[in-house]
């Protein structure tokens, strides 16, 4: 039987050793495989293989609101899409067929969603791409129902992707301090470019998180891979600022500098116990929501970065000084020469005037620049600058607005004789307008300088400072006699018989405040020209301060001086806030104080 | 130990005992006694629960999958619904945007007072100054348009004509339209001249009327004067 069977079969052993040859050679195939899969870089396989039937999802944080004080919005972030359209898909039908469908198309986005058709119809023409955008930052809503209008219709072809749209409400107010975005990135980051959105972007922007999850026929497989990152939504910013107020102040100042036909204007609202700003207006200003429409000059705060000469308003740190250093008192007889010959030049009055005789309270109610130079006669070494410096001028508020200008007082070798003879009236200093505003308010608060704020709470900058109404100092400028003597001299100004600036008053209410019509310096020349910048600064009720004022309006042009420029722009703003914040009239009798003797 | 006495004594006695017991303990081969579970009973129980369990995890994977389903178009929807109550809050927003509610209470007739008054609800008593209340005035609402670009308003051209030529007049006009007059300017200016040049024709006109009148009367006057001259004549 083996022997008729051994030629067709062999000998067994030689079988075996081609069967085990071929086994190991399938196997060493199958080795190879697994080495290379599993030696040679196995992160990558893994990768595709998760890759496969799963998705992974961005899940967008909301960028925090940038609130007012009462928690009214300036800033908020609303879901938008980009509406993104395929121009070989829009423009073939269902059969496969090219047809134009691109005019139709185009009509219907037109339409509905406020873009310009010969733009939409050039793009959904283009045969080279297969991306093109048809509008952006569009809002969720509006958009899915342009696309079920669309689909309705038979058009194929638009998809849509995040692109988070800012609005502002209330369009320019407060769109010098709150700032805008630009255009986000393809990926949704949005891109801060001016004022509080790119000061405090590391608070409002928070952290996106992530989303992977299997998919099957575009559904979640239940049970599949399900990894979560929860996003971080963004922290709201809350600043001082009255929405109300500050669109009423941001009105009466455009008023005020078109009736003076003045370059631009800043007037300021603060809580005088506090510090917080109520209101910081500027104008010019811009529309938060169309910034591009607007000078770029125009898009930062001037109340902040301008500095200027503040001219006469700062007679009233020095007279408050020299009370507070117990030099004079508001009844100080001063003999006031018609010119006053100093070193290297001479002094002269805004008004002509023989040789009068005024007490110091009267030097402040007609703004005599000689008899404030009199009385600053009595300090004492740099006594003066010290107290200017102690008022807060030439050092930076740090209220958290970019671009802030200290202003200069000079120091050192700088601060001569002559140099205190015209800072003593407003010259020769430079502040800015927040800065001047709370040196005011330290009077208005018995004598005790608040550092301003304009955050509530506290937060932090770009550059790392702590910021807002929880870090703020405050200091004693000034004895409560003092400030309340300079108060009952800074009343007579708004008298109408005593003093310069009746149309500051507020019917009913007692208020105390300075003019100031300072000559500008001119960068070019290095001179003055002949251009003023004229100011109002204030409070009410002067006995019981509760808001400090301070008006600035740059170049006008209409021969206005600070008291019927910015006078009356102060009333106004003074009233509404008044009536806003339900202050009554404290029925005391008004300042008597002699201005003559 | 034992005593061997008693093993001995026990040796002979235990052949005859042994023999009975094991007589009596013998064990033989019993038949197995099989007794057969019922198996129908326990093979249904198994195919059911085998059945039970399939078909209760198909439902239970079917459910989930529905609900899974269920939970994408709703979460799809919430969306869809926050996206809305979010477009509806921006426009509540804008209806609240202060500038909005000025405008709307100005039309009303509404304005801001220069100082408030106070009322006293205890004993009626007014504080303030009543005058003050009175000093009313409207908010100036909306910016002055923007200035017109230079651009639009370039110089004006001035063509002196050379010696000798006649200036043309419709070109002079060009000129002065492109000179920064706007459109509606340049034409009224053009229909106050048409004007002009119509009332010109027709004072012409007239003229020329009462000429002809003139002359007519001379005529007449000339050829009555004649036909009495005739008539003298004749006579």
């Amino acid at each position: 039987m083996s022997t008729t069977r051994q030629p067709r079969r062999g000998a067994p052993q030689v079988r075996l050793r081609i069967g085990f040859v071929l086994i190991a050679m399938v196997l060493s195939v199958f080795g190879g495989r697994l080495i290379q899969l599993q030696g040679l870089d196995p992160g990558s396989y893994a990768a595709m293989a998760a890759a496969e039937g799963s998705r992974d999802v961005v899940l967008p944080a909301t960028r925090g609101d940038i609130l007012d004080r009462n928690g009214e919005p300036l800033a908020e972030s609303v879901d938008g899409v980009m509406v993104i359209a395929d121009p070989a898909l829009v423009n073939t039908d269902e059969a496969g067929n090219p047809v134009d469908r691109a005019p139709q198309l185009a009509k219907l986005l037109a339409t509905k969603l406020d873009v310009d058709y010969v733009t939409v119809l050039e793009r959904l023409r283009r045969t080279d791409t297969r991306f093109q955008y048809m509008a952006r930052s569009v809002p969720a809503a509006k958009a899915a129902h342009v696309l079920d209008r669309a689909r309705a219709r038979g058009f194929d072809g638009l998809t849509t992707q995040r692109d988070p749209i800012r609005v502002y409400p209330a369009g320019d107010v407060a769109a010098n301090l709150v700032g805008f975005l630009g255009t986000p990135l393809a990926d949704g980051t949005p891109q801060p470019l001016a004022g509080f959105e790119r000061t405090f972007d590391s608070q409002l922007s928070g952290t996106d998180g992530s989303a992977r999850y299997s998919v099957a026929a575009g559904q979640k497989i239940p049970l599949g891979e399900q990894t979560v990152v929860e996003a971080v939504d963004g922290e709201d910013l809350t600043t001082t600022i009255d929405r109300e107020l500050q669109w009423y102040v941001q009105r009466v100042l455009r008023e005020t500098v078109y009736g003076a036909r003045a370059d631009s204007g800043v007037a300021i609202v603060m809580d005088s116990r506090t510090g917080e700003v109520l209101s910081l207006a500027d104008y010019p200003t811009y529309d938060a929501n169309e910034p591009l429409e607007s000078d770029e000059a125009d898009l930062g705060s001037r109340a902040m970065s301008d500095v200027y000469e503040p001219g006469s308003v700062e007679k009233v740190l020095t007279l408050g000084a020299l009370v507070d250093a117990g030099r004079v008192t508001p009844r100080t007889r001063l003999t006031v020469p018609s010119s006053l010959a100093r070193q290297d030049r001479s002094i002269g009055d805004w008004f002509d005037h023989g040789t009068i005789k005024l007490t110091l309270a009267g030097v402040l109610a007609k703004s005599s620049n000689i008899g404030t130079v009199l009385a600053a006669d009595k300090f004492e070494g740099d006594e003066l600058r010290d107290y200017l410096t102690a008022f807060g001028l030439g050092e930076p508020t740090g209220v958290g607005v970019r671009g802030e200008s200290a202003g200069i007082v000079p120091s050192g070798s700088l601060w001569t004789s002559q140099t205190q003879d015209r800072v003593a009236f407003g010259q020769s200093v430079s502040v800015n307008a927040l800065q001047m505003a709370a040196a005011i308010n330290t009077v208005a608060n018995g004598g005790v300088r608040v550092d301003p704020s304009l955050v509530r709470g506290s937060a932090t900058t770009d550059t790392g400072e702590q910021v807002g109404t929880e870090t703020t100092t405050s200091r004693r400028v000034l004895s409560e006699e003092a400030a309340r003597k300079t108060m009952l001299m800074m009343e007579r100004v708004v008298d109408p018989d005593a003093g310069v600036a009746p149309r500051a008053q507020v019917p009913g209410y007692r208020v105390a405040g300075k003019t100031g019509t300072a000559q500008r310096a001119s960068s070019e020349c290095g001179c003055y020209d002949d251009t003023f910048t004229v100011s109002f600064a204030g409070f009410a009720p002067a006995d019981d301060p509760r808001f400090t004022v301070y008006v600035v309006v740059q170049n006008p042009r209409n021969g206005g001086g600070g008291g019927s420029v910015a006078g009356p722009a102060f009333s106004q703003i003074m009233g509404y806030a008044l009536r806003r914040y339900a202050v009554p009239p404290t029925s005391t009798k008004p300042s008597d104080l002699p201005v003559e003797w | 130990m034992p005593s061997p006495v008693s093993t001995a004594a026990l040796r002979q006695r235990a052949p005859r005992l042994a023999e009975a017991a094991v007589e009596r303990a013998r064990l033989t081969v019993v038949p197995r006694a099989r007794t057969r579970a019922a198996r129908v009973p326990f093979v249904s129980l198994v195919t059911l629960l085998l059945l039970g369990g399939v078909v209760g995890l198909l439902l239970f994977n079917t459910s989930m999958q529905q609900s899974s389903f269920t939970a994408t178009s709703l979460e799809q929807r919430a969306t869809l619904l926050s996206a809305r109550e979010e477009s509806l809050g921006m426009q509540l927003e804008n209806l609240r945007d202060p500038q909005v509610v000025a405008r709307k209470a100005q039309q009303l007739g509404m304005r801001v007072p220069a100082a408030p008054l106070f009322l006293d609800l205890a004993d009626g008593s007014v504080e303030g100054d009543p005058a003050g209340a009175r000093i009313v005035s409207p908010v100036l609402l909306d910016p002055r348009p923007a200035a017109r670009p230079s651009l639009l308003d370039p110089p004006a051209t001035v063509v002196a004509p050379a010696e000798g030529v006649l200036s043309d007049g419709r070109g002079d006009a060009a000129a002065a339209e492109r000179g920064g007059r706007n459109g509606a300017e340049a034409r009224a200016e053009k229909r106050a001249e048409k004007q002009a040049k119509r009332a010109e024709k027709q004072a012409k006109k007239a003229e020329k009327k009462a000429k002809k009148a003139k002359k007519a009367a001379k005529e007449k006057a000339k050829k009555k004067a004649e036909q009495r001259a005739k008539k003298n004549r004749d006579a």
